[in-house]
This record gives C-alpha cells, structure tokens and sequence, in this order.
C-alpha cells in the first residue's frame, strides 16, 4: 500500500518542539524526513532542554520520529555545498529560527529557492514575519500572553493561567500550510513561503472568545467570568460532585435536552421555573445554576456518568491524563501507542490524531540520534563515496 | 494572484464550529464550499443568540465568521429527492465532509460506500466525537471531550476548579486537523486516483493539543505533569507570571547565571539579588516560592509595559498579559492578517473579524465573503451545476424538498 505523502521530500530545519512535531505529521504519513542539524553543535545540550530525562527525551521520540538525521556544519563552504545539494532534492524546506539568524545563514527562501525554484518554503515564527514584533523570539508564554485569554482563564480574582497548548495549533497549521501549497505547486509548478506563529496558532486557538469580542466589546469578555455566572447553566458549565471530581454539561439547545436532563438531577421537567429556554438561560439562569450546584453535590462523579451515558446526554466526568492513559479506545484508534521501544521496553507515547482509511499513518522509526544517517544520506543523495565523506568527518564538515 | 485550492470542491454538510471550521479553512484558500443545511433554520450555528450572557451582536458573528466564503445549498434530505441532490453534487465534488451523527448519515443514504459508488473520487470526511474504533457513541461536544482528556484538571491554582481552555478550543482543533487530513487524502488520490475515509475526532484532536504535558505524563507518570500547580511552585521561579502595578505579565528568564545577572540589572539590583537563598540556580529551584515571593514584591512597583521595556532591554524575554481588547488592537496581529476587516451584508459596515492563520505568499488565503443567507445558492447550484431543469426546480420546491 503507498503512503499517503510518498515521494514528498521535506527539509527539516526545526529546533523548537512545535516545529519539529508539525514536520513530524508529515512524516507520519510517509514523506521523506530529513533533519538537518549543526554539526558544530552536537553535543550541546538544547537550548530550552527541560524536557526529557537520561534515559528518554520524550519530546525529541515524539517530535522527531520517522525522521532520519544529517549533521553538517554549513558555515564551511564544504557543508554549505551539502546543504544546497539537499536543497535542491527538496520539496519542502522547514524552519523556526529567528528571522535575523535566517538571513545571516543564507537560510532564507530567496536564497534557498534559487536552488529549486518550486521550493515550499515552512516558516515558523513568534509572532509573524512582518509588523514590529516580528523578531520577538518564539516562546509560547510570550504569544499567549498576548492572545487575551490569560486573564479570563480562571475564577474571578485568580492569577492569570498559561494554558500550555497554544504551539500546538501552529504545529497542525503548519502542515496544513505545507499541504495546501503542494496542491497549489502540483497544479501550478509554482513553490511560496508558507508562513505560520505562535500568535497566529495561540489566535486561532481563541477564535470564539476573540470574535465575540470583535463583535461585541464591551467589558464582559476581559475579566474572568464565575462558573455559576455562565450564561447558559446547562452549557460550557462545570459543577463539584460529592467526591470532589467535577461534572461538565454541553448542552446548548436546552429545549432538546431538559426532558431527559431535568428528573436526573431531581427537577420536574415541568418546573414552573426553568420550563422554557429562556426560562433557564435568561429569567432564572443563576437560580438553576445553584439548584444544579447542589443537586450534583449529592453523589459522586461515577454515579453521574453511568446517568450521562444510560441518557446519552452531552456531559462528562473532568479527567486527569491517567484516564486516556488507560482508555482502551484510545489505543484502538491509534491516538496513543503502547510500545515496546529497543532499549526502553514498553512505553506509552502519543500516536495519530487523524484517521485515513488509505493513508494510514504508521510509526517507521524512531526518532534519530543527532547525524545518525549522515553517511547514508551524503552517499545516498549526493553521492559522495565512502572516503570523500570519512574526509569531510575529520574536517568537522560533517558529524 | 490565484487560490491554493482552486478548483477543489467541498460538500459542507456539518453544524456548530468543529467542522464548519475545517472547511472555512478550505475556503479560505479558495475551494468551492457548500455548506450544505436543512431547509428549516438550517445550521444550528445560526441560532446562537448569546454568549456568555452577551447577546451575541447586531451580527451574527458565530455563523458568518465560521462559514465566510461559503455558499449555501438547502435541501431536505428525509426526503429522496433531497437525497438525489446530494448524489448528483457527491458525483462533481472532491470532498464530502460532516460532523452530524453517523445514524443520520446511514438513515439519508449518505455512509462513505453509498456515496462512493456515485464517485469514487470523493474524500469522505468524517468530524467524530470519540473516533471510529470507539465504543462510546453518547453526543459530543468540545468541553465534555476536552474534560476526559486530562487537559482541564491541570490548569489552575491547587483546589480551583477545573479549566476550560477557552470556546471551542478544542473544535478549533478538530477542524484543523480534519483539513489536514482532507488534504493529506487529495494528495494521495493525486497518486491512486481514489478517494477515501478521513476520520479527525475531537478526542483525536484534543490529545494532541495536551502534547507537550501529556507526553510528559506518558513517559514518566509523574503527577507534576497531570495535576494543578500553583504559580508559587514553578520550577523555575524566574518564569512566570507576576502581578506588576496595573496588571500581569509573564517573564521567560532561563535560569541560570548569566540571565540572571541581567534580570538583577533589570529589575534595579533588588535586595533579593544579594539574598543566599537565590545566589546559584539550583537553590533558586530549592527556594522556588520565596524567590516567587521576592520577585512579586518588586515587579509590584512599576508598570507591567515599564518591566517589559527594562528587561527587553537586558535581552530578555517579557510580555505584558493583555485581554482580548489589547488583542483586537495589536499592530503585530493586524500586520499578518491574523485580524482583518470586512463587508457585513447584515449589518450594511465594515466589521472585524478573526483573519487568516497561515500565510501563503503567492496564493494567500482571503475573505471574500462572510457566512451565505440560508439557502441562497440552492437555486443556481442546483441550475447551472447540477442541470436541473426550471421546471424541476419548482417541483421540488412544490414539495419542500428546497425552500
């Protein structure tokens, strides 16, 4: 069976974990990944390296897996020549280093696309390449600081949360960047600059919040909202139960729900007071929240999912990660493997987030030592023999 | 300039964000959507009145945002007839795509062997709640997935609730990935000539969107990584969040020597500087909350724009923490198109709106439209597409079958 992305060539000049993890969904679905680091900097340990232990660093196996790994140093004009020979079989050039550092190296696209002209050029960034903050470096606390959901995460009067995800979306956005160029260059023979940021990804991560704002302003969307003050108790709700696990409800269109919804938390669906919409969400929408505070109060979290699901109501129990962890269906469906790793034994890491019945994402290999197939892909690519490239090792061309 | 995705054509049949999202991202490059909606109020994302106790606007922001340069194709699909509307656009369309409940699907005709016997071609794209090898089928929205993946109970102060990361955080997602899939799948029927099933769940989705911790939490079990911790405890107290004179901001000082030299200058050699406590970086670690406690003292004394120009100035990384009203206001987000403003039919004004996350050079995304009136495309889509006689047309509006 061909791979999905088969035959698409990708250049991978990433450092940062979001970066390298949107290369990484390429390759998961069969294009050909090769990491290109510094072979002056093998060794150094990364710049941002809090992650990982000695015996596995989790985010490079999940980052970098089903890549292989070139190490050459390309200020010397001999690793310089490598690198544009590698260019030039690339379809995709992928890269998140400040813009300054770019241009200095003679990264940029204009240059690299002088060398294969219908070039994809995937450029991560902090905030954008252009505008004032342009060169502002890619830290994700900077961008999400920015994205005005900080302070409205919490409860009223608590300090604001970093919410930790916001690179995630610029992952994903990167490689949808990507694609849509490919489809473009495969109708058009013409390569571009695919851009994509952490604000970008942090913004669009917010998009209801922020739209809301755009439209409606006002002073409501800027601070923190009570969870017994939502403006709709039977949506984007959450309440304690008696075990100190919290419920949450998902259920807008109430008039749908409330027959089914009202008797499992002791209410006559008939109720005087909420038995309309607007009932519920307008007229006597705090009353229900604290009629609702109460009533799952009484029992504990288990109780109210065995009613959720006996009702196939739109509501659950708030896990903690040691629920997907052990979530058999999430194994099933490939989200998480459970693997047994060469020198680790079993591990658990994440798998596939999207399903092609054709195009199935595998895991090939492993993510590589810095340079491992550096032999390899000089003589596989380029073609150097056996002796120029014992050569170039010495010379600390290549590593 | 022309569209990434020109000549690419979307079946829309989907409601709420998760998958009108995915395909406002096709259409966004340029692919012909059509949102595809039931006769009587059509997409429920058109019936949102209120957020957050707000009432939603003069506009209806949620819908015509979600569903920008789209059309709108309304058609009953209880009835057959509706049915073999929908045949005859699977027949010249690339790409179906839906988030309603797989039962409804079956019970209209439309499962992915159905629809591919018409075309083989079409990508048959699936937004699910759980995935396809789930054993759960109870209805899903964005915030009962996101609460089973974890992602919620480790945000917080100790003994907060739980939070929510935001509305349709994890839809966003979702939508995301099923375009990427979507694509991914074109890409493939470029080299096999044949469609296929693309199936992104919200808890697919919202697993990858927990990465950086999840992964963490998978690799050692450690509860640092699961549960809440307080902004008192971090691990490295130099980055964090404190509270200057008139509001947060968040500082990124690595810790050790040299950041720390300049962070002192910064802050005007404070007497924590000459504190034992904090003198290497591993005490720092050890003393973590009372550095915490030192460094909000200080940082209370100026303004959080005054730290950020300090330690800007020592080559260090700060940010004010701003709220959505700052955002709607920065150059920097205008500057990359990631706010734009545009023509609101409804209201008859320019209006902002959310903008284009990923930049093209040569064939940038745009909003040449925002969300389609109910329906407003059925007639000639149905005329000039699907070769519909006039005469046809009106019988199938006689029998209701479009509006």
């Amino acid at each position: 069976m061909s791979r999905a992305l088969e035959g698409i060539v990708v250049l991978d000049l990433t450092q940062s974990f979001w970066g390298s993890l949107g290369v990484a969904l390429l390759g998961d679905f069969g294009a050909r990944v090769l990491r290109v680091e510094d072979a002056a900097a093998r060794g150094e340990s990364s710049p941002d390296g809090t992650a990982g232990s000695a015996s596995w660093n989790w985010e490079q196996e999940l980052a970098n897996r089903n890549k292989k790994s070139l190490a050459v140093n390309d200020r010397r004009p001999e690793g310089r020549e490598i690198l544009e020979g590698l260019v030039r079989q690339a379809d995709v050039v992928a890269i998140d280093r400040p813009l300054v550092e770019v241009a200095e190296r003679r990264w940029d696209y204009e240059t690299l696309a002088v060398l294969r002209p219908d070039l994809i050029y995937a450029r991560g960034t902090g905030f954008g390449p252009k505008g004032p903050d342009c060169d502002l470096p890619a830290i994700d606390e900077l961008a999400a600081a920015r994205t005005g959901l900080m302070p409205i995460l919490p409860q009223p009067g608590l300090p604001p949360v970093y919410p930790g995800h916001g690179s995630m979306y610029t992952a994903v956005m990167l490689a949808l960047g990507v694609l849509a160029a490919l489809h473009h260059r495969a109708e058009s023979g013409e390569g571009q600059i695919v851009d994509v940021s952490l604000l970008g990804g942090n913004m669009y991560g917010a998009s209801l919040d922020l739209q809301a704002y755009l439209a409606i302003g006002g002073e409501r969307l800027l601070a923190p909202v009570s969870r017994l003050d939502m403006g709709n108790p039977m949506s984007g709700t959450m309440y304690p139960a008696a075990d100190g696990k919290w419920v949450t409800l998902t259920m807008p269109d109430t008039d749908r729900w409330w027959p089914g919804f009202a008797p499992l938390v002791g209410i006559d669906p008939q109720d005087a007071r909420f038995d309309s919409h607007e009932k519920r969400c307008e007229v006597n929408r705090l009353e229900l929240m604290q009629v609702l505070e109460r009533a799952f109060g009484e029992h504990p979290a288990a109780h109210w999912r065995a009613a959720f699901d006996r009702n196939q109501l739109s509501a659950d129990v708030i896990e903690e990660y040691s629920f997907p962890a052990n979530d058999e269906s999430v194994y099933r469906n490939r989200y998480l493997l459970d693997l047994d790793h060469a020198s680790l034994g079993r591990v658990k890491m994440l798998g596939f987030p999207v399903f092609l019945s054709d195009g199935t994402p595998g895991l090939d290999r492993l993510a590589p030592c810095v340079g491992q197939h550096t032999g390899e892909v000089l003589h596989d690519w380029l073609g150097i023999d056996e002796d120029r490239i014992a050569e170039l090792r010495v010379q600390g061309v290549v590593a | 300039m022309g569209a990434a995705l020109e000549g690419i054509r979307v079946i829309d049949l989907t409601v709420w964000f998760q998958g009108p999202v995915a395909a406002q991202h096709l259409a966004d490059f340029g692919a012909e959507v059509i949102h595809v909606e039931r006769p009587k109020g059509g997409d429920q994302g058109r019936g949102v009145r209120s957020i957050k106790a707000l009432p939603v606007g003069d506009w209806n922001q949620y819908f015509l945002v979600i569903n920008r340069n789209k059309k709108s194709l309304a058609v009953d699909l209880k009835q057959s007839k509706g049915r073999e509307i929908l045949y005859r656009l699977a027949a010249q369309s690339d790409v179906f795509l839906s988030n309603l409940a797989a039962e409804n699907l079956a019970a209209w005709g439309l499962t992915y062997d159905e629809l591919r016997a018409v075309n083989p071609r079409l990508i048959y794209a699936i937004t699910s709640g759980y995935g396809r090898r789930a054993t759960t089928t109870k209805p899903a929205f964005d915030m009962t997935v996101q609460a089973l993946t974890g992602l919620m109970s480790r945000l917080g102060e100790p003994g907060e609730p739980p939070i929510y990361l935001g509305m349709g955080s994890g839809d966003a997602y979702g939508g995301l990935l099923a375009a990427l899939g979507i694509l991914i799948a074109l890409q493939q029927r470029r080299s096999t000539g044949k469609g296929q099933i693309v199936d992104a769940s919200l808890y697919g989705a919202q697993l990858l969107l927990a990465a950086p911790t999840l992964q963490a939490y998978l690799a050692t079990g450690d509860e640092r990584y699961s549960r809440q911790r307080s902004r008192r405890k971090p691990d490295n107290p130099l980055w964090n969040a404190y509270a200057a004179q008139d509001r947060w901001l968040f500082v990124c000082v690595p810790n050790e020597e040299r950041s720390f030299a300049r962070l002192r200058r910064a802050l005007g050699d404070p007497p924590l500087a000459r504190d034992a406590r904090f003198e290497s970086a591993q005490k720092r670690r050890e003393h973590a909350s009372a550095l915490v406690d030192a460094l909000d003292a200080v940082f209370r004394a100026r303004t959080a724009d005054d730290w950020t120009t300090r330690l800007r100035a020592e080559g260090l990384a700060a940010s004010p923490i701003g709220t959505l009203r700052d955002l709607a206001e920065d150059p920097q987000a205008w500057a990359n198109e990631y706010l734009l403003e545009t023509y609101c039919e409804e209201v008859k004004r320019q209006v902002n709106i959310r903008g284009l996350p990923i930049g093209l050079s040569k064939t940038p995304g745009r909003v040449e439209s925002l969300g389609p009136e109910l329906g407003q495309d059925t007639e000639l889509l149905l005329a000039d597409l699907l070769g519909y006689s006039w005469d046809e047309i009106d019988e199938l509006k006689t029998g209701k079958v479009i509006p």
